[in-house]
């Protein structure tokens, strides 16, 4: 074995043919690095001239929006059992490699260093805690034969997630879910939408591919329509309309806003899962469904058994590709009067005279915040695609 | 069995459905009342506040329309350069297209739509204008460009120029055709006239024959900033690309871009590495080869998924509401506040969207039957 040694030969060989290699290489060499010292020097320029007070004093609006400062102590509890899950499911499922757990790190980090403040520097210590050892812990439990029963719990404690971050923002006496905001109310609402979407796109997706005439029709017509009109006409919906159609039971005509904005993001979804679910369906080799018959199967078997199990496997990197879609497309509960993360940042400028002119600011802090969870998703879509070996076969 | 107790269930629930909604005013017979609302941008239809609802609405569609014709044609181009120019050898180029993709994709729109409109705003104030040589002028009251002028006669002028412009493209398919079959060509001094250059020439000599022939139907409308005797300043002639414009249909681009990259990056890499090789051997220089071996055949697998972002653009266009550019979206909005009748035109709203997604899909497939019919 030799030690690797820099040859500066081969790296000259590279340089000149990367760059220089031929007339169109020089054009587009210079092309592309006259873009980059344009966008590098107005982004240095950008932030010499920068002033970050307008975030530095709203961080908890951002954030949290206009929950109550008493209530403030809800959002850690969410977090730390959200980083204990995910944490360990790396630990159990995944094999992370050096780059994706910086990335992971980095992700972390830059939240963190956006929002940090001395008042919080234990509950970022439990955080961090919580994190390593979940990681270490269930890194641990893999070695041993414990793995199927620590693999369940976690599954089950993703399903349960939801519901227990409602509890806890309920307990005791929580604010009005009409005050839950910033942040937490985009994650909360991709999250529901897209858990509450999951069965309803299974059961339209299953319809859809029946051979049954009017549950197809029905299907079929349900999906193309609510995919054929933009989000922001769904949520005026949810707005103007959903409440005159809410029976008058239970209070149910009387639903908050934010419920509102979650039922229609549940029914967006559950379209959009369900076109998703269908690639997976049509992907099921024909010699399957020919052996469930053959095992006499009945329907319900067959789909519950055999084809559901195979087709959702295939399809998680797209669902989670559609879940960052929709993570995205939470910004648009502005047109319902939702204060989510972009609106404080629109409104956050407008508050003080001092800080006019300083909206890039402020829209960067949110963007880099939705930009980070996407990023973070989307290399865990593509991880999981290939730990499946999806397309490889 | 199955069938009909499902069909009982949506029966149930659409009677229930229908006998709320019989309670709601459903008729769209309020559209013929006066508007009553101004709107910032107005194209081709002359809308004014007196006039009835469905005007303001045909405004909105008109401009909903026009965003989103002239951002679908851009985001293409910039889709196909960045997806080209992800898989260059060039380290440089490529890395510009991979940080492209990254940062904006996974970003929201609605925040590249803001971004844009606070640049926008932000440029210089129109007294100290930045100007190219008279012909553009860019201020925060929008970017002047240069831009036609009607000197009467000028839609006989375009509909004839149609006509002519359909002429050259039969004279061109014929003379390829012509080519294809027997070999012959026409040509000059010895020199081969392509098929598609002589429909060209052909459609250049008529469109500055009839030009004079109309009497100089159209003229150039040079933007202008002035001071009046007030010291107000004012734009005018020329092209006016408003901020709101500009905004959306910058943010609409480049965030439909990032998609198409991906697409075409893709469609290029799923083709086998031989037709780049082949290419090379017979002799094809890159840009030959990128654009008569690998981009055609590329098309084929790019089209469908480029046919579902241009739905995805169009939909996503009603993002224009944020920044109060008068769109389908946002007009129906204001009516729908105005009249306090919100179903019928929700479903408006929906069966608008609806049919420009037909009519989009129609198109695409159209090309998409014409693509993969070549060598089939």
């Amino acid at each position: 074995m030799t030690t690797p040694k820099i040859n500066f030969r081969e790296i000259k060989d590279w340089t000149v043919d990367n760059f220089f290699g031929s007339k169109l290489g020089i054009l587009l060499t210079l092309f592309s690095g006259l873009l980059i010292v344009y966008f590098i020097s107005s982004i240095v320029s950008f932030i010499s001239s920068a002033e970050w007070e307008v975030v530095s004093i709203n961080k908890r609006l951002l954030l949290l929006g206009r929950l109550p400062a008493e209530d403030t102590w809800r959002a850690w509890p969410i977090l730390w059992v959200f980083c204990f899950v995910f944490c360990s499911s790396i630990g159990a499922w995944g094999n992370p490699k050096k780059r994706e757990l910086l990335l992971l790190l980095l992700a972390f980090l830059m939240p963190t260093a956006i929002f940090f403040s001395m008042s919080y520097i234990v509950h970022i210590f439990i955080t961090i805690i919580i994190g390593s050892a979940s990681y270490i812990s269930s890194k641990i439990i893999r070695r041993t034969l414990y793995l199927g029963i620590l693999k369940k719990g976690l599954v089950s404690l993703w399903i349960l997630l939801i519901p227990l971050a409602f509890t806890i923002l309920l307990v005791g006496g929580g604010p009005q879910s009409n005050l839950w905001g910033g942040f937490l109310l985009n994650i909360l609402l991709a999250s529901v939408a897209v858990v509450a979407g999951f069965p309803l796109g299974i059961l339209m997706a299953v319809g859809r591919s029946t051979k049954l005439p009017v549950i197809k029709t029905a299907c079929t017509v349900y999906i193309e329509t609510v995919r054929g009109a933009p989000l922001v006409a769904w949520l005026l919906l949810a707005w103007f309309v959903l409440p005159k159609f809410l029976p008058n039971l239970f209070g149910l005509n009387d639903l908050s806003v934010v419920i509102r904005a979650m039922i229609v993001l549940s029914f967006f979804a559950s379209a959009y899962i369900a076109e998703v679910i269908r690639g997976g369906l049509q992907s099921i080799p024909s010699g399957q469904l020919e052996a469930a018959d053959a095992l006499n199967l009945g329907y319900v078997d067959k789909m519950r058994i055999i084809v559901l199990p195979q087709a959702i496997r295939v399809v998680i990197p797209a669902i989670v590709s559609q879940f960052i879609g929709l993570f995205k497309d939470t910004s648009l509960v502005f047109i319902l009067a939702l204060t989510d993360l972009l609106q404080v940042g629109r409104i956050i400028p407008e508050q003080d005279p001092k800080f006019f002119g300083r909206q890039i600011e402020a829209l960067l802090v949110v963007a880099s915040l939705f930009w980070v969870v996407s990023v973070v998703l989307s290399n865990l879509s593509s991880r999981i695609e290939k730990n499946l070996g999806i397309g490889t076969r | 069995m199955i069938q009909v107790s499902f069909l009982i269930f949506v029966a149930l629930l659409g009677t229930y459905l229908f006998s709320r909604a019989f309670q709601l005013e459903l008729s769209l017979s309020h559209f013929r009342s006066r508007a009553g609302f101004g709107l910032s941008h107005t194209f081709l239809v002359d809308y004014t506040s007196n006039d009835s609802r469905w005007v303001a609405y045909f405004t909105g569609v008109v401009n909903t329309i026009r965003v989103c014709l002239v951002a679908i044609f851009l985001t293409t181009i910039l889709g196909t350069i960045m997806g080209v120019a992800r898989l260059s050898k060039n380290f440089l180029t490529s890395r510009i297209a991979w940080t492209y993709v990254e940062v904006l994709r996974n970003t929201p729109l609605l925040i590249q739509i803001i971004f844009w409109q606070i640049v926008f705003l932000q440029l210089p104030q129109i007294s100290e204008a930045i100007t190219f040589g008279d012909t553009t002028a860019i201020s925060n009251r929008g970017i002047l460009l240069p831009w036609i002028s009607d000197n009467g006669g000028a839609q006989i002028w375009f509909i004839f120029l149609g006509m002519v412009a359909v002429g050259s493209l039969f004279i061109s398919y014929f003379l390829n055709k012509r080519e294809d079959e027997s070999g012959k060509y026409l040509s000059l001094a010895g020199k081969k006239l392509n098929g598609n250059l002589v429909g060209i020439i052909f459609f250049m000599i008529a469109a500055i024959v009839t030009f004079f022939a109309f009497g100089r139907p159209v003229s150039m409308d040079i933007p202008e900033i002035i001071q009046n005797n007030k010291g107000t300043w004012m734009q005018s002639g020329g092209f006016d690309l408003s901020p709101e414009f500009a905004a959306i249909l910058f943010a609409l681009v480049i965030y439909t871009g990032t998609f198409i990259t991906e697409i075409v990056r893709g469609s290029i890499q799923s083709l086998s590495r031989g037709q780049t090789e082949a290419a090379e051997a017979i002799g094809l220089s890159k840009y030959q080869a990128m654009t008569l071996v690998i981009l055609p055949q590329a098309l084929r697998s790019i089209i469908p998924p480029l046919t579902n972002q241009f739905l995805n653009l169009t939909k996503n266009s009603s993002l224009a509401v944020v920044i109060a550019y008068p769109d389908l979206f946002m007009v129906s909005r204001t009516i729908m506040n105005n009249s306090g009748h919100a179903l019928p035109v929700f479903f408006l709203i929906l069966l608008t969207y609806l049919f420009l997604s037909l009519c989009i899909s129609l198109v695409m497939n159209l090309i998409n039957r014409r693509v993969t019919r070549i060598g089939a």
